[in-house]
């Protein structure tokens, strides 16, 4: 079997979540298909500015395709293009333009998708939401796997990734409420999908003592792991725990491992790590009391099934329907919706020791049941064998014509998002 | 249990549960047995948020969603107060002292005399002399072309329109300003009552509180009376057989009547104590008969009485006794073990 991988970036010096996600993917599927992946020279996701150089390279085995970006992203046009439709009624032209004005647009990709129809069996395309994914759907769609990595996000409300939605061969969801999302949004029961998500490295020994010594950690201590950025919720996180501090004299220390894209407060209980090892991050989450999750919008927390998978509670926030629905099901998380709640769930995690070890063998029983590699690579290797097995059974739907395209019919993104139903998808009986 | 001490060890009792054969006979755990641990650790996470949310409610008093609240703070002022509802009298103080306050948007409203009055001989009036012969030579040329009748009756319609709207704004904006005042007078004397009436309220509740720990306290001590209330015996017998392990005793010698030697009661008997029925305090029925200063004890006394006893409450229930008995014996020592009253 000859598969392609197809996503925006691509490096082993690459942490954004999509792009860890295809390379992890590309590199476990490579022990049961013939695996390259086709992706652009960009590194940086803001500009999509080429940076590595185009042609031939090889990341951990992995034979990679780069394709220059056409152009790079102009913030400015594209937040005004973002702001028209989201917030007013558009065209599926402006729709088309706003696509193009996010990139990365690398017609050179989309192109070599189109030419290798005869010599791959089936396309991965990463990310629904970027030009490349949208482009190759469209260029190869019988053989077109596509994996989302969608959240609540204003573009889900877009019309033109309804078609791809409705048009590829299969998805394969990253969990529940994004199958549920994607569904209610594009009506696109007909396409076969399964909820996969990814599994992780974890280490076969971690120490919590070693990160301890290393960084002069003193029990408890909570973590969070990740970009700290309002955009994950990382500002009302410090707002609760520091309110939440300052009621108790024997607070936790916040531990933050992650770059800062917003100013961490100076405050004797906050103490941030920056970037740190792999080795040092499961370590410092192994021994952690808990794992803070603030985000509002997730396709997939690594993080959290990283925590879940070494034995440690999470706790999440409620508005976050993935995040719920993982702490429902997995019944190894608790969550928050406000300050008061926050500072109950630090309390109970913290003063009851053994729930916090049951959440924590929860965790860890829901991720060798649903996101150990074993699983994951199955649920691929199953899906390709159901593609194989039957013929295609609905076609990609063509783009309306040239007046059609600029006649501006369509609703606000945001107004088609908030008609889509919320809530988590709680614990199958 | 303390009172399960001395009994057999539980190693002697019967096995508990269906499976009452020993270690050797029982074939191994049944089915559901390896699953005791599982059970053990299903956690209901909806569960504990339920509880936890409950308590956060309980701890903030009242159970209210964040869209009841939204509500709540989104319901407009005139529906709790509403001036039509008041007293009329009150309603016109109100508003003569909020007249007061306004502030004079008669000043502020545009003048009246500054509307432009329109008609048809405005659209030809100039300053300039020449130029209103020119306009008036040619004016009929200008006739000619269009009638400039009708527009000169709009313009000077909307010029009178434009005075009315401008003087009912006034006036609206007059109204309003006054209205505005009113609702903040109204605002400030509601929260003036308001918070008169929570400090009143909180004056009662401690008076409450404080009348309950007093009831609370009566309540004890009738308990505790009844509990201990000794039956009294006949004078003869104790005097002809005054066994220590009677509960009567003799009284002290100093306050020991005559029949009684002091030596006898602080020596042989232990000491009595005995009750008396409330309302019984002070001279009552044998008063004028206990003339002794020894045998009618002040309360004052009682409280020595009581403190030589090791024990400082004070004396405030009298057991009512036969009047004959009272004349025969001295008089009771009023030892209480209760507590004493709370101060009010």
């Amino acid at each position: 079997m000859r598969l392609a991988i197809v996503v925006q970036r691509y490096g082993a010096d690459i942490n954004g979540g999509a792009e860890l996600h295809a390379r992890y993917i590309a590199e476990h599927l490579a022990r049961h298909a013939e695996v390259r992946v086709l992706t652009t020279c960009a590194r940086d996701y803001l500009t999509w500015r080429n940076d590595y150089p185009a042609g031939m390279d090889s990341v951990n085995g992995i034979a990679v395709e780069r394709f220059p970006v056409d152009h790079e992203r102009d913030e400015a046009e594209f937040g005004l293009r973002s702001d028209h439709v989201f917030y007013r009624r558009h065209s599926l032209n402006e729709e088309l333009q706003w696509l193009e004005s996010e990139g990365p647009a690398s017609s050179a990709l989309v192109a070599r998708v189109r030419d290798a129809a005869g010599e791959l069996d089936y396309v991965l395309l990463f990310c629904a939401r970027y030009y490349h994914a949208y482009h190759a759907a469209r260029a190869l769609p019988d053989r077109a796997v596509l994996v989302p990595t969608m959240e609540r996000d204003p573009a889900l409300g877009l019309a033109m990734f309804g078609a791809i939605f409705r048009g590829v061969r299969a998805i394969m969801y990253n969990s529940c409420e994004e199958q549920a999302l994607i569904r209610a949004a594009s009506s696109n029961v007909h396409v076969p999908g399964v909820v996969v998500g990814i599994g992780s490295e974890i280490p076969a020994a971690v120490d919590p003592a070693r990160a301890g010594a290393r960084f002069g950690l003193h029990a408890p201590y909570v973590v969070y792991v990740g970009r700290i950025d309002a955009n994950k919720g990382c500002a009302e996180m410090f707002d609760f725990f520091i309110r939440y501090s300052a009621e108790r004299a024997d607070a936790p220390t916040l531990l933050l491992i992650g770059n800062a894209v917003l100013p961490v407060p100076n405050h004797p209980r906050i103490r941030h790590l920056g970037f740190v090892s792999d080795e040092d991050k499961f370590d410092a989450i192994a021994g952690a009391a808990a794992l803070l999750m603030p985000s509002y919008y997730e396709s997939l927390s690594m993080v959290a099934l990283e925590a879940w998978a070494l034995g440690t509670p999470v706790i999440a926030n409620a508005h976050c329907d993935v995040l719920l629905g993982q702490c429902l099901r997995s019944n190894a998380g608790l969550y928050y919706a406000d300050a008061s709640e926050f500072a109950a769930v630090l309390d109970r995690v913290l003063g009851d020791r053994s729930l916090a070890e049951q959440l924590g063998r929860n965790g860890r029983r829901f991720y060798e049941q649903n996101y150990s590699w074993s699983i994951v690579e199955q649920k691929y290797l199953d899906m390709f064998a159901l593609l194989s097995s039957n013929p295609p059974s609905h076609r990609m739907e063509k783009l309306p014509g040239w007046l059609a395209r600029r006649q501006r019919s369509l609703r606000p993104a945001t107004q088609v998002l908030d008609e889509l139903p919320t809530g988590p998808i709680g614990a199958v009986a | 249990m303390e009172h399960n001490q001395g009994r057999r060890g539980h190693f002697h009792r019967g096995r508990r549960g269906p499976d009452r054969r020993g270690p050797d006979r029982r074939q191994g755990l049944p089915p559901e047995q390896p699953n005791r641990a599982e059970r053990v650790e299903r956690v209901d996470v909806e569960q504990i948020m339920r509880e936890i949310r409950s308590r956060i409610a309980q701890r903030s008093g009242i159970d209210l969603t964040n869209q009841q609240i939204h509500e709540l703070a989104a319901r407009r002022l005139e529906a709790i107060l509403d001036p039509r509802g008041l007293k009329p009298e009150l309603l016109e103080q109100l508003r003569r002292s909020a007249g007061e306050r306004t502030v004079s948007v008669d000043a502020a409203a545009p003048n009246a005399a500054e509307s432009y009055p329109f008609d048809e001989a405005s659209l030809y009036d100039s300053p300039n002399g020449f130029l209103r012969f020119l306009r008036k030579l040619f004016n009929p040329i200008l006739r000619m072309l269009f009638n400039p009748t009708p527009i000169a009756a709009a313009l000077a319609k909307q010029s009178r329109l434009n005075s009315e709207l401008l003087a009912r704004e006034a006036e609206r904006d007059r109204r309003q300003s006054e209205w505005n005042a009113l609702h903040y007078e109204i605002l400030q004397r509601l929260a003036l009552e308001v918070s008169r009436a929570s400090i009143d309220a909180q004056s009662l509740s401690l008076r409450v509180e404080s009348l309950g720990a007093k009831v609370d306290f009566n309540e004890r001590r009738v308990r505790t009376m009844e509990g201990t209330q000794v039956p009294a015996r006949p004078q003869r017998q104790q005097e002809n057989s005054p066994s220590p392990a009677a509960p009567v005793a003799a009284a002290p010698a100093g306050e020991a009547a005559p029949q009684q030697p002091a030596a006898e009661g602080q020596a042989d008997a232990p000491r009595r104590r005995r009750r008396r029925r409330r309302g019984r305090r002070g001279p009552g029925l044998g008063a004028p008969v206990e003339s002794g200063g020894a045998s009618n004890p002040s309360p004052s006394t009682d409280m020595a009485i009581d403190a030589e006893e090791g024990d400082a409450d004070t004396d405030e229930g009298l057991e009512e006794e036969p009047s004959s008995q009272r004349m025969a014996e001295p008089a009771p020592l009023p030892v209480e073990d209760i507590a004493k009253p709370p101060e009010e």
